[in-house]
């Protein structure tokens, strides 16, 4: 088993624009950190209609309402900056703020990998000696000599696809037919509730158990932390 | 009348109708449009059973009024299905639960 770099197409070179983009870096940052209903407020925001912030805050009282903590604590602040970021996301318009929500996916994903191990790389491919290769590359990789890992990473629930599930077990069969073992799995910014939904319909004969999902709710499992 | 988490729940799951109404124009996804509103609405309903008559939490009516205005304004059903998962995200978190 070996990784690789993708072929870059004319897709990926724009993609890679949105990647290095600072607004993507300046989200991920905030919600390395971010708790579970910062996280919602995040994906609430970036993908909404309402472009004032007020509206925001009347939906999530527990951040900005009276009980919250006051302006000028450290939770409320990251809770502001993540509101500014996300409206400044949604106002990139619907198909580049789809593209910018999956950059950010995968930016806190490495993110949150590179707290724990390493070393961690973005859109490669996995070789395996007598099978085709992959077209498809895994948005975060784990190269470790023990316990490589693979991940891909979706904004929504409705992201995971069959062919998705398909392409990730492929990879552990792989690895495990060369006497090796890779960690693979998915990374949904969406409630574990809807993952499960979405899980049953896709999964076809694909077998689910050595497939990790970490959804919204649980994120810190990547950094090999519990969920608050 | 003091408002209550049912009343609240009430408010949440009126949302959940309007974007499930935009998100059947979506065909292929009609089955994950359906499952998704029988999860929602059972964990709703988990919620109303054990704090339905309950005074709802400081802010929560105003955020689910905020927030049914908001599913109001969604008429692309790609994006109702992506909001028929964070609706009720945003609602148990104003109630002060888990998703």
């Amino acid at each position: 088993m070996r990784f690789q770099d993708a072929k870059p197409d004319g897709r990926a070179i724009v993609y890679a624009h949105i990647q290095a983009d600072a607004l993507v870096a300046r989200a991920a940052a905030l919600l390395e950190g971010a708790t579970t209903v910062q996280r919602v407020l995040a994906r609430a925001a970036m993908n909404g209609e309402s472009t004032e912030a007020s509206a925001w805050r009347a939906m999530f009282p527990t951040l900005f309402g009276a009980a919250a903590p006051s302006p000028g604590d450290p939770v409320r602040d990251r809770s502001e900056a993540i509101l500014a970021v996300a409206l400044e996301v949604a106002d990139r318009g619907e198909q580049t703020r789809s593209q910018f929500r999956g950059a950010i996916v995968e930016a806190v994903t490495e993110r949150l990998i590179a707290s724990r191990t390493g070393p961690v790389r973005r859109e490669r491919r996995i070789l395996f000696d007598g099978r085709p290769a992959e077209i498809h590359p895994y948005d975060v990789t784990v190269e470790a000599e023990v316990r490589p890992e693979a991940w891909d990473c979706k904004w929504g629930a409705r992201g995971i696809k069959a062919d998705v599930l398909h392409q990730l077990d492929d990879a552990r069969r792989g690895a495990a037919d060369e006497g090796g073992a890779l960690i693979v799995g998915l990374v949904v910014f969406d409630a574990r509730r809807s993952c499960e939904v979405r899980l049953v319909r896709e999964k076809g004969a694909v077998s689910l158990e050595g497939l990790k999902v970490i959804a919204l709710e649980g994120l810190e499992r990547l950094a090999g932390r519990k969920p608050a | 009348m003091v408002p209550t988490v049912g009343d609240c729940v009430i408010r949440a799951i009126a949302g959940l109708d309007v974007l499930a109404a935009t998100a059947e124009a979506v065909e292929d996804e009609w089955q994950y449009v359906t499952d998704l509103g029988t999860v929602w609405r059972g964990r709703f309903g988990q919620v109303v059973a054990l704090r339905g008559s309950e005074p709802a939490p400081p802010g929560a009516p105003e955020a689910m009024e905020a927030l049914v205005a908001e599913a109001a304004l969604i008429t692309d059903p790609h994006r109702a299905i992506d909001w028929l998962s964070t609706l009720p995200q945003i609602a148990l978190a104003a109630l002060g639960e888990s998703a």
